[in-house]
């Protein structure tokens, strides 16, 4: 019992730089080329990413994806066309342009986007 | 004899609907492709006027001074580069080349294929038993076109679709609105949808146009019209059509028919390196 608060701090120690990496490589899906390059198309507030002036698609906003919840995002990432046939976003999960890991890690990254 | 004279203006009014039915095939699909770009350019610029300022693009940066020749003065030494028959390239041309560019691509109704300038130079090599070159190679086809469409600069493009090249028109068509490759992407749906919007931080250009500006010069190499498309498949996630290729051919065609009546501006400087993705 008495260890509790030190086996706490250390395990917060383990858990944050991962957490912390997984939210890089959300980000680093998002911008590269031969990922995601998400930025071509989308611009994200200042604080979470390159300022673009990308507007291909629409402005991400961390309130907007909330809404939307993990699961839709996840599905929209796997294949956007199944709710809008006529929109151009890749289907990155269907065509195996990102696996299903990568694709968590945007989602989780798009959920805390400010 | 009046059954058969009738029978005849018949078959001749047919035809005449005939042709005139195919070749305001190809102009109705130009004016509603170009009504469809020019809305969503407006759109675009409505846009951009209420989007944030951005910092400059560093690919806007300006190019160093490039260094030797030219495209354009490379493209004129293979130019007037004697054969060994003694014959040079200029003398396949009318008027040795000058203002013949703004006509390709040209259906030829013997092959039955659409010719462009490269091939074209191609076919004039070939009759006089030199080397072909390499459609997209960017030392000699390239430096060529650069310098044989410096010679039509300012000229509007002029290409025609006869009744009997629809169907290389419409297969050009087709091609471009088809969605391929692994980001699903058709040609159209970044330069005719997304005409003037920003895409990794540059403008995209719309279909209406691009067949005026090439060869592109990055890096003081000249780059041919099938040299971007190919770049773009590529970029799209899909095999590029080999350049020359009748696919290729065609869709150059319809492409630049897209551009009727617009003036060349070859030789468009690109800056030193290509887009990313």
């Amino acid at each position: 019992m008495r260890l509790a608060p030190g086996l706490l701090a250390a395990l917060a120690a383990a858990i944050a730089p991962h957490a912390h990496a997984q939210k890089d490589q959300g980000l680093e899906i998002f911008i590269r080329p031969d990922k995601g390059y998400c930025i071509a198309c989308h611009q994200v507030p200042a604080q979470a990413g390159p300022v673009t002036r990308s507007n291909v698609g629409p402005a991400l906003a961390g309130a907007r994806m909330r809404e939307l919840g993990a699961d839709r995002l996840r599905e929209l990432l796997r294949d956007p066309t199944r709710a809008r046939p006529d929109t151009i976003m890749p289907p990155f999960g269907r065509h195996h342009i990102l696996d299903d890991r990568e694709i968590d890690r945007v989602t989780e990254y798009l959920l805390a986007l400010p | 004899m009046r059954f058969r004279s009738l029978r005849l203006a018949l078959a001749v009014l047919l035809a005449g609907a005939a042709i005139g039915a195919s070749a305001a095939g190809a102009e109705a699909v130009r004016q509603s492709i170009a009504a469809r770009i020019e809305a969503q350019l407006k759109a675009a610029g409505a846009d951009a006027a209420t989007a944030a300022p951005a910092e400059a693009s560093p690919q806007a940066a300006a190019t160093p001074p490039a260094a030797g020749p030219t495209p354009i003065e490379r493209g004129k030494v293979l130019w007037v580069r004697k054969f060994k028959d003694g014959r040079t390239l200029a003398s396949c041309y009318p008027n040795g080349g000058r203002r013949v560019a703004a006509s390709y691509p040209l259906y030829d109704s013997r092959l039955k294929r659409v010719v462009t300038l490269e091939m074209s130079i191609n076919q004039c090599l070939k009759v006089h038993r030199e080397a072909l070159l390499e459609p997209t190679d960017p030392q000699t086809m390239g430096a060529l076109t650069a310098y044989l469409r410096s010679l039509s600069d300012g000229r509007k493009v002029a290409v025609r679709v006869p009744a009997a090249a629809e169907s290389h028109f419409e297969q050009g068509r087709r091609l471009y609105f088809t969605r391929f490759g692994q980001r699903n992407f058709a040609c159209a749906s970044c330069h005719v949808q997304n005409a003037g919007r920003i895409y990794a931080d540059q403008a995209l250009s719309a279909a209406v146009g691009q067949a005026t500006r090439w060869p592109f010069i990055r890096a003081n190499q000249a780059f041919t019209l099938q040299a971007q498309i190919r770049d773009c498949l590529d970029r799209m996630g899909a095999a590029p059509f080999g350049a020359g290729s009748d696919e290729m051919n065609d869709l150059e065609y319809f492409l630049t028919y897209l551009s009727l009546g617009l003036p060349l501006k070859p030789n468009t400087d690109r800056g030193q390196t290509t887009v990313k993705n």
